[in-house]
């Protein structure tokens, strides 16, 4: 039996966002552990860039302001002013781009959802090949329940063969075509 | 619910709710720990560029001021907030409230514009006074000073907002309070884990 961090994960089981979080995690880590795939950081370390530029851009207003008082500094602050909201462009054009997938590899993605105190937990498993482009999905929608015991402890034993199920059903699906 | 399992051996100790609130913290990798510290950044980041941007439409250093006394009774009462421009063509004309700083002073005051010489290059020299005032300004100017000029002006007032700013007022007044709700909502941002 393997298990997270070798400690299992507790969380309060009335906290919604704990749950998803640790269900989305756990998800994860059977993708990366069991099935071996590699992370993608691509998408998130270019928010992370973008978003840091834009505080770069405050922070030098911030200073610059302090040094020279305005009005002198009135050119350089609506400079700053107007390019710190420019992240949020950045991110639309990036999401609509990342879709055309250049790697050759193929690329599993994890997506799901848990509404406000709601326990139906749905977590949909895409997997776009490389060679064809195409794109397959399959996704379950559970308690959680079914996975958390009373204490809050996930219950891996219980979730890992759910996610076992999504991903060799995609990938079965890609042998048999 | 879920199967039995073995119970937990070497757990440690049980948590209490304040542990909790690293405990999500624990569990991050080093981009989800940097994310947190990043989104704490935005926020305040946000805040600041809007103050900024502020600052540069209204040309005023100080674009939204608190009333602090009652000298401009009944326009204005301790807690109102106004909304201040200082546009530079601006002409400045008896009878309107100006806020201004007093040279050496850090608290701006607002208050009326009773008397005005303007020369024909545009310079001004003003007088003001509180409505609520027996006298006017001339106590609070600098040693030796009698009128105000445009660099005293830190704005015009536009519109206001009642009673808004008497938050500002108890948190100047409680300074504890202030740090205590800024560390609360900074702890919040910084610990709670975003989806």
């Amino acid at each position: 039996q393997w298990k997270i961090d070798d400690k299992p994960v507790k969380i309060d089981k009335w906290d919604g966002s704990a749950v998803k979080n640790s269900l989305d995690d756990s998800a994860k880590k059977v993708l990366l552990e069991k099935y071996k795939y590699v992370e993608n950081f691509r998408l998130i370390d270019g928010r992370l860039i973008i978003c840091t530029i834009s505080c770069l851009f405050a922070i030098v207003a911030l200073i610059w302001d302090y040094l020279h008082p305005f009005p002198e500094s009135k050119p350089v602050l609506a400079f700053c002013v107007v390019s710190y909201p420019l992240h949020m462009f950045i991110f639309l054009v990036a999401h609509r781009k990342d879709p055309a997938g250049m790697d050759p590899d193929d690329v599993w993605q994890l997506s799901s959802s848990l509404k406000r105190f709601d326990d139906k937990y749905t977590l949909k498993l895409t997997f776009i090949s490389g060679k064809t482009k195409q794109q397959r999905e399959a996704e379950f929608t559970k308690s959680i329940a079914k996975f958390f015991d009373n204490n809050g402890t996930l219950v891996m034993e219980a979730y890992e063969p759910e996610v076992s199920k999504l991903h060799d059903s995609l990938a079965l699906e890609r042998k048999t075509k | 619910a879920a199967g039995s399992f073995p119970p937990p051996a070497g757990r440690g100790p049980s948590r209490g709710p304040a542990m909790d609130l690293f405990g999500d913290l624990r569990r991050m990798n080093k981009r989800q720990l940097y994310y947190q510290v990043l989104n704490f950044a935005m926020i305040v980041s946000s805040a600041l560029m809007i103050w900024k941007g502020l600052i540069v439409i209204t040309g005023s250093e100080s674009p939204i001021v608190v009333v602090l006394s009652g000298s401009m009774e009944p326009a204005f009462h301790r807690g109102d907030l106004l909304f201040l421009t200082n546009f530079h063509d601006d002409p400045i004309r008896a009878g309107e409230i100006v806020v201004f700083k007093v040279e050496g002073r850090d608290i701006p005051i607002v208050h009326r514009v009773i008397k005005i010489h303007e020369k024909e290059n545009g310079n001004i020299k003003f007088l003001t006074k509180g409505d609520n005032n027996e006298v006017d300004d001339r106590g609070l100017y600098k040693e030796g000073q009698n009128w105000l000029e445009k660099k005293d002006v830190v704005g015009r007032a536009r519109g206001f907002l009642p009673y808004v700013g008497m938050v500002t007022i108890i948190m100047n007044d409680y300074p504890k309070f202030k740090y205590a709700l800024l560390a609360v909502m900074g702890a919040y941002v910084l610990l709670k884990r975003e989806s």
